[in-house]
């Protein structure tokens, strides 16, 4: 798993300190400075120098360490920093540069879906989480990596397991994870875990003696045992892609038939998802710049896209069109029950109906054989078909032409004719 | 002199926007599929040179963080339920100057309300999205040319004030087709984001007259940087109260209030003599173009004015308004929602609004407020 690894040749000279002077911020005794200082010890002895890095923090006490690297870095939102820590290493995508991510235990645990995500990706950054088992810039409240052990001595109400990071990013294809918890094991634990190519999980224990104890030997019998996982995996990147522009590339629609349109027209097509209601609308508006005229095509549709009424409201016109609402319809197909029930109330005394006479509707409106003809797929085209026939608005060829290089041409060419049969 | 040829087809803003955002040399687009800017995520994935899914809002907008603080440009787009999911990061992104483009097309609320349905309901929450009064760019496109434009002017303003800006959209304004002469797009050029002369030595969030930072990215080899979401010090670290660090944060509203005019768009079609102004912005403002032609025609006399910067609140739109004895809002919402950030909920004579809920504001019911 290791056997790629490339370790630069280190002199005192070219060796740069990781470490600022800064005294370290944590209270006497607290395990975060041993973290912070194994951290530096591991990128210096594999070769990295200051500008190599990225320190990406978040918040509680083991985000107080940015300003103890001469890195570079960025300090973000408590739990987030394994998300940041993706966008960082992507957006660098530099397998020279190294993005280390910091957070404590209390920060995994509102991050968790972040850790996963990144192990899942496999995203080249190396996370270490200070374990320190509790919350402790807020008074050492219980995390989702407490021990039932520490619990119980913290007389915690929470009786829930804890999360198991290591196993979890194991899990989820983090390349190498590992839990340390003896001092001497940090930095060489670290070199390992900053030196897999992908994403590595170190858990370290740290002993908060401000709500924890004050001996470690003492907090050592509330810890998880050392544990270490690995996954020969490929490493997550975001290739950059050459793309066809989406705009240069379309096809224009030269005005090529006449048409007999005084002013704007609105058209309501109803019928039910799957009728093909919104592409043969679609068509329609295609059809009338086929024939010198503005158009616009809107849809409505319940989100369940599968299932329910669908909607196409498509206005005509000489002049071009700002408001594209049906203030109301001059012309409604109604091709299903569905479809009539959710515009019969936008129907006025002057909109001009047609309605397929397969569909169950009570009324007074005109009856045609739209499905009949063109087929359950093809109703909505016929019906277009037909009342452009019917008006003389301008030809039914024009919606020829619009679906002529279509992968569906012979059908849909056949459901326009189909009007002829109504 | 050469004359363009017309090239008329029936597109949506979504492909508008998206492409533009390209040309203007956006990098990534990092996103998750929500009604109604699903569009943006398939044609972003189509033209993007780079595309990546995210797991959930605020993940997209971390990882988005991640990227611009490595020196690229990301764009989402969403909706209202995942702008409210990435309010904390979009603070975090504002507070450490990355520049990024988010997308907003609204929908019919509250929560997760009627997804297909258009509304431009969003405003206020985006007035004080950003903790403390600071102002965030909101720039509105009111038709496909703003579209194209607008959103050129986002990716500009993001780079050049280092800050995400939010392109305000609808359901009808980015999901409705309309036949469209794409011969009056004129290409784009990409923005320069070289690095900027900076005084030594080199300090990430030290700004000079401009009052915006040179921006370098992490992983440079000229300087160490250090981006800070926590109230800090011109070298990115956290400072309490200190004068540094708060006159950094002040900043944050400075840099974008006093040279608003760099990014300060509107439509004003003044007539003479009116006395009566139409206000209107986004996909209203269709609905108040043909609300007053038909005044005209009938013999009123009436101005019409349509807002693209929407926030910061441009000087230049007060100054339009205030010329009037009686002002009209057209918006798309239950209480006008422009108008109350302009005015607030006081209601007067001389201020009055025509909205419509759950369904487009039409010209006539414009006119009827008139």
């Amino acid at each position: 798993m290791l056997s790629g690894l490339t370790f630069k040749i280190l002199t005192v000279e070219t060796q740069e300190k990781i470490l600022t002077q800064v005294k370290m911020p944590f209270c006497p005794g607290c395990g975060h400075g041993i973290s912070t200082r194994s951290i530096s010890e591991a990128l210096e002895q594999l070769g990295y120098g200051t500008k190599d890095v990225s320190i990406v923090s978040d918040i509680g006490c083991a985000g107080l360490v940015d300003p103890l690297f001469a890195t570079h870095s960025i300090h973000g939102l408590h739990g987030r920093s394994p998300a940041l820590g993706v966008g960082v290493s992507l957006g660098i995508d530099n397998p020279k540069k190294k993005t280390i991510v910091i957070q404590g235990d209390g920060g995994a645990t509102i991050g968790l879906q972040h850790i996963l995500e990144a192990a899942r990706r496999n995203i080249d950054m190396t996370l270490v989480v200070f374990n320190n088992m509790l919350f402790g810039m807020t008074g050492g409240q219980m995390s989702g990596l407490s021990t039932n052990e520490f619990k119980d001595y913290k007389q915690s109400a929470d009786e829930a397991d804890p999360y198991d990071v290591v196993q979890l990013a194991h899990t989820a294809g983090a390349a190498y994870t590992r839990r340390v918890n003896h001092i001497a094991n940090f930095t060489p634990a670290l070199k390992e875990a900053i030196a897999t190519p992908g994403f590595s999980l170190v858990e370290l224990a740290s002993l908060c003696t401000s709500y924890a104890m004050k001996k470690v030997s003492e907090y050592q019998e509330y810890i998880v045992e050392e544990e270490k996982f690995l996954n020969d995996r490929p490493v997550g990147h975001l290739p950059l892609r050459q793309t066809k522009p989406l705009i240069e590339n379309m096809k224009g629609l030269d005005a090529l038939f006449a048409n007999n349109l005084d002013g704007r027209i609105g058209i309501l097509i109803a019928g039910s998802a799957g009728g093909g209601v919104q592409s043969a609308a679609q068509q329609l508006a295609q059809a009338g710049i086929l024939a010198g005229l503005h158009s616009t095509m809107k849809g409505e549709y319940p989100i369940t896209v599968g299932t329910g009424f669908s909607i196409a409201e498509v206005i005509l016109s000489k002049d071009p069109i700002h408001y594209t609402g049906l203030e109301k319809s001059d012309v409604a197909l109604i091709i299903t029950e569905d479809g009539f029930k959710k515009v019969k109330d936008l129907l006025a005394p002057q909109t001009k109906v047609w309605i397929d006479d397969k569909a169950e509707i009570e009324s007074n409106y005109t009856q045609k054989g739209f499905s009949k003809a063109g087929g359950k797929k093809g109703a909505a085209l016929s019906a277009i078909a037909y009342w452009l026939n019917e008006s003389g608005v301008f030809s039914p060829d024009a919606l020829l032409k619009v679906v002529e290089n279509h992968k569906y041409a012979p059908e849909l060419q056949q459901a326009i004719n189909s009007y002829k049969l109504v | 002199m050469e004359t363009k040829t017309s090239k008329n087809v029936l597109i949506d803003a979504s492909r508008i926007i998206t492409e533009a955002l390209v040309q203007s040399g956006a990098d990534v687009f990092i996103g998750y599929p929500i009604t109604p800017s699903n569009l943006f995520y398939s044609y972003s994935k189509l033209r993007f040179p780079q595309f990546l899914a995210g797991p959930d809002e605020i993940s997209v907008l971390q990882w988005m963080s991640g990227f611009s603080a490595a020196g690229k440009l990301p764009v989402t787009a969403t909706a209202f339920p995942g702008l409210a999911l990435m309010t904390e990061t979009l603070n975090m992104a504002y507070m450490m100057e990355l520049p990024m483009v988010l997308i907003i097309t609204q929908r019919l609320g509250p929560s997760t309300g009627s997804a297909t349905t258009g509304a431009q309901g969003d405003l206020k929450f985006l007035d004080g999205v950003i903790s403390g009064g600071m102002p965030l760019p909101i720039f509105s496109p009111s038709n496909f040319n703003d579209a194209w434009t607008l959103a050129h002017e986002a990716a500009k303003t993001a780079i050049k004030f280092r800050t995400p800006v939010i392109l305000l959209t609808s359901k009808e304004m980015v999901m409705t087709q309309k036949s469209f002469d794409i011969s009056t797009l004129e290409p784009l050029e990409p923005i320069d984001r070289s690095i900027k002369p900076y005084e030594k030595p080199y300090q990430t969030y030290k700004a000079g007259a401009d009052k915006v930072p040179v921006f370098l990215p992490l992983a440079n080899e000229l300087e160490q940087v250090r981006f800070n979401s926590s109230t800090h010090n011109n070298l990115g670290l956290i400072g309490k109260n200190d004068a540094e660090s708060l006159g950094n944060t002040w900043r944050l509203k400075e840099k974008l209030e006093t040279r608003i005019d760099e990014f300060t768009f509107y439509e004003y079609d003044a007539q003479t003599d009116a006395k009566n102004l139409v206000v209107s912005w986004g996909i209203s403002a269709d609905a108040a173009r043909d609300a007053v032609a038909n005044l005209r025609k009938n013999g009123k006399k009436v101005s019409l004015l349509i807002a693209k910067t929407l926030l910061p609140v441009p000087p230049k739109i007060y100054e339009i308004i205030d010329q009037y004895e009686e002002i009209t809002f057209a918006e798309e919402n239950m209480t006008g929602m422009y108008k109350e950030m302009l005015y607030g909920k006081r209601q007067s004579t001389q201020i009055k609004v025509a909205t419509k809920f759950g369904m487009m504001l039409s010209p006539s019911e414009i006119i009827e407020k008139i």
